[in-house]
């Protein structure tokens, strides 16, 4: 009995630490964005949503959060065919040199993201496509693919090969049957790994950084920009803002597909 | 392209000389059958004998290494699955997760290309054939595990395929609702007299449902018999083991006196199975069901048999409607019997330790060389 609740306390004593240590950030900043004060400082001075006014008005950051937008879009819309077909066939079919095709998808992983976006950025400029919107949005794919294709290998993984050969018998020629039966059973995996590659885009700072000039900036470089110059509040309501997106993206993933799926995923 | 071999088809299915290898295993050997019209065929054998081999090569998931599956008279090596006529049931149903059970039932039509003005009128028809009437609308996680079988024979069934096939759908189910649908099975498949093969290890439900039996072992067909037969004049001895409760007793023939085969051991005369015909000095089994063994306290409790033998109760195991004996007979070489006692009103009078006598007929002992 003794040594039972000494175990639970020293558990939720590591549970609440890790609990404040992950949330401190993001409530730190939420407290900072409803100042009334000039400065940005917690806790806030006083309450008020001035802020939030502020980078409503400001058309600046409200240009630089739709182009982010943009190049989450881009890369989800690239991602999700590229992803689904990549996951199914890892996990479905006996690929030739499967192993060394898993590691050649991990690669944007392993190398560090300066790295990648070095590379990217002679690419797409050698190719005279820098100070363009899309560049961001393909280079986002590129280098967060591995979690789309995780996502759906997870999915895919566990669905039950006899589905395909029912749909066979059924009379479903090869199209149909991957229409109607694999992608529907993937699509869990399919929503998560977009909303994943979604969120990730959208958050992108170091790539999106070397691929934009001066006219393109996404919100993260945006944010960055201004903080060089001066700290003020309205940053912080940018970033809850930003945070809200990425929350809402969360809860539309409980909502679709149940988030034990996104945390069961290998 | 298909062939035509035959001018008319007698068979619904016919399979000649077919194996299948893959990675390094012979899983069938040298299968040929044939399957007439509206019948029922069960496949039964252990696992890894090659019986769900040979049902999804006659499906079409997988081409046979060598030999040739007819369908109807044509040849159907070139055809892929989704050109056959053939409903299946999948061990583990395979219904799909994202539609409702009409929708499963309707995907066969619609992929078939019926009238859709047709679809939901037929759907409903084979739901209701299935006793499924009212639940077309639920999802299939939202049913049950028999209603989840009926779902799958509906969607099977619903195109009106010229070969059921059932790939041991029932072996996850409990005893009860396993038996309930085994009759459902031979119900279903009377009314629409539609040409099944089942697949199976369970040989109550093979001796069941069938009207024929392929019993299998090792990728071999080992007998094709009718369910009586099968179990009355098993071809080999794995057929007598692997159906029905039976003993073994081995031994070397002494002398053999037309039909009769003498044993070594003074007593033990059997008959030959499948034609064996063995010469004096050979070794060779006898096969003895439990059920033809009586058991009682002395030779006059045995009644009218010609075998009589006395042996030590070894164990004794209470069943509910019978007891079945484990009884060791040291004039055969201390070889363990196992007797059911199905008397109702003495039964299990017999403790651990005592002696009894046990007793046969000798057209019971089936001889095998195996």
């Amino acid at each position: 009995m003794k040594g039972d609740r000494s175990k639970a306390v020293t558990l939720w004593t590591f549970v609440a630490i890790a609990l404040v240590m992950l949330s401190a950030p993001t409530l730190v900043v939420l407290g900072a964005s409803f100042t009334a004060g000039n400065m940005i400082t917690f806790p806030p001075e006083g309450l008020s949503l001035k802020w939030y006014a502020e980078i409503a008005g400001a058309t600046d950051l409200r240009d630089a959060f739709l182009r982010s937008l943009i190049v989450a879009t881009i890369c989800t819309a690239i991602s999700i065919p590229t992803g689904t077909l990549a996951g199914i066939a890892l996990a479905k079919y006996r690929v030739r040199f499967a192993a060394g095709v898993q590691v050649y998808l991990l690669l944007p992983f392993t190398v560090p993201l300066i790295g990648s976006g070095i590379g990217l950025m002679l690419i797409f400029g050698k190719w005279g496509l820098l100070g363009q919107l899309w560049p961001v949005g393909v280079a986002c794919a590129v280098i967060n693919l591995p979690f789309m294709i995780w996502a759906v290998t997870a999915s895919a993984a566990s669905l039950d090969p006899d589905l395909e050969l029912a749909a066979a018998n059924c009379g479903a020629p090869p199209l149909s049957t991957f229409l109607a039966v694999t992608v529907p059973a993937v699509t869990p995996g399919i929503i998560t790994g977009a909303l994943l590659m979604f969120i990730l885009a959208l958050n992108e700072f170091l790539v999106s950084l070397l691929l934009v000039d001066a006219r393109i900036v996404t919100l993260p470089v945006q944010i960055y920009n201004s903080i060089r110059s001066i700290i003020t509040p309205d940053l912080a309501a940018i970033s809850v803002v930003f945070i809200a997106v990425a929350a809402i993206a969360i809860a539309l993933l409980d909502w679709l597909v149940g988030l034990d799926i996104f945390l069961k995923s290998k | 392209m298909t062939e035509t071999t035959a001018a008319d088809a007698p068979f619904a299915v016919s399979v000649r000389d077919v194996n299948m290898v893959f990675d390094g295993v012979h899983a069938v050997r040298d299968a040929t059958f044939d399957l007439e019209k509206g019948r029922f065929l069960t496949i039964l054998g252990p696992s890894g004998s090659g019986k769900t081999t040979l049902l999804r090569m006659i499906a079409g998931f997988g081409r046979p290494t060598s030999g040739e599956v007819f369908i109807n008279g044509l040849a159907v090596g070139s055809v892929p699955p989704h050109k056959r006529s053939i409903g299946m049931v999948f061990q583990k149903l395979a219904l799909f997760p994202h539609m409702t059970a009409a929708e499963n039932v309707a995907f066969p039509l619609r992929m078939r290309r019926f009238d859709a003005r047709t679809i939901p009128d037929r759907v409903q028809r084979y739901l209701d054939l299935v006793k499924l009437g009212k639940l077309g609308d639920r999802r299939i996680h939202e049913l049950s595990g028999g209603q989840q079988q009926r779902v799958a024979i509906a969607r099977a069934l619903v195109f009106e395929p010229d070969l059921l096939l059932l790939d041991e759908p029932l072996a996850a189910l409990d005893r009860k609702l396993r038996e309930e649908m085994q009759l459902e099975f031979r119900r279903i498949q009377r009314e629409l007299d539609v040409t099944t093969i089942n697949v199976t290890h369970d040989q109550r439900e093979a001796l069941v449902v069938s009207d024929e039996i392929i019993v299998m072992d090792h990728g071999r067909i080992q007998q094709k018999a009718r369910p009586e037969a099968t179990y009355r004049q098993p071809k080999n001895a794995f057929v007598a083991n692997f159906i029905g409760v039976t003993n073994f007793i081995d031994g070397v023939v002494a002398s053999i006196d037309g039909e009769r085969i003498v044993f070594d051991r003074p007593g033990f005369i059997g008959r030959s199975g499948n034609g064996f015909r063995p010469t004096s000095g050979v070794a060779a089994r006898g096969a003895l069901r439990a059920e033809q063994i009586r058991i009682g306290s002395g030779r006059e409790a045995l009644g009218d048999v010609d075998t009589v033998f006395g042996g030590t109760v070894t164990d004794a195991i209470f069943e509910g409607e019978r007891v079945v004996y484990e009884v060791t007979v040291a004039d055969l070489g201390d070889t363990t019997l196992r007797v059911f006692d199905h008397d109702p009103v003495a039964h299990n009078q017999h403790d651990i330790g005592s002696t009894v006598a046990l007793g046969w007929n000798v057209k019971d002992v089936l001889v095998f060389g195996d």
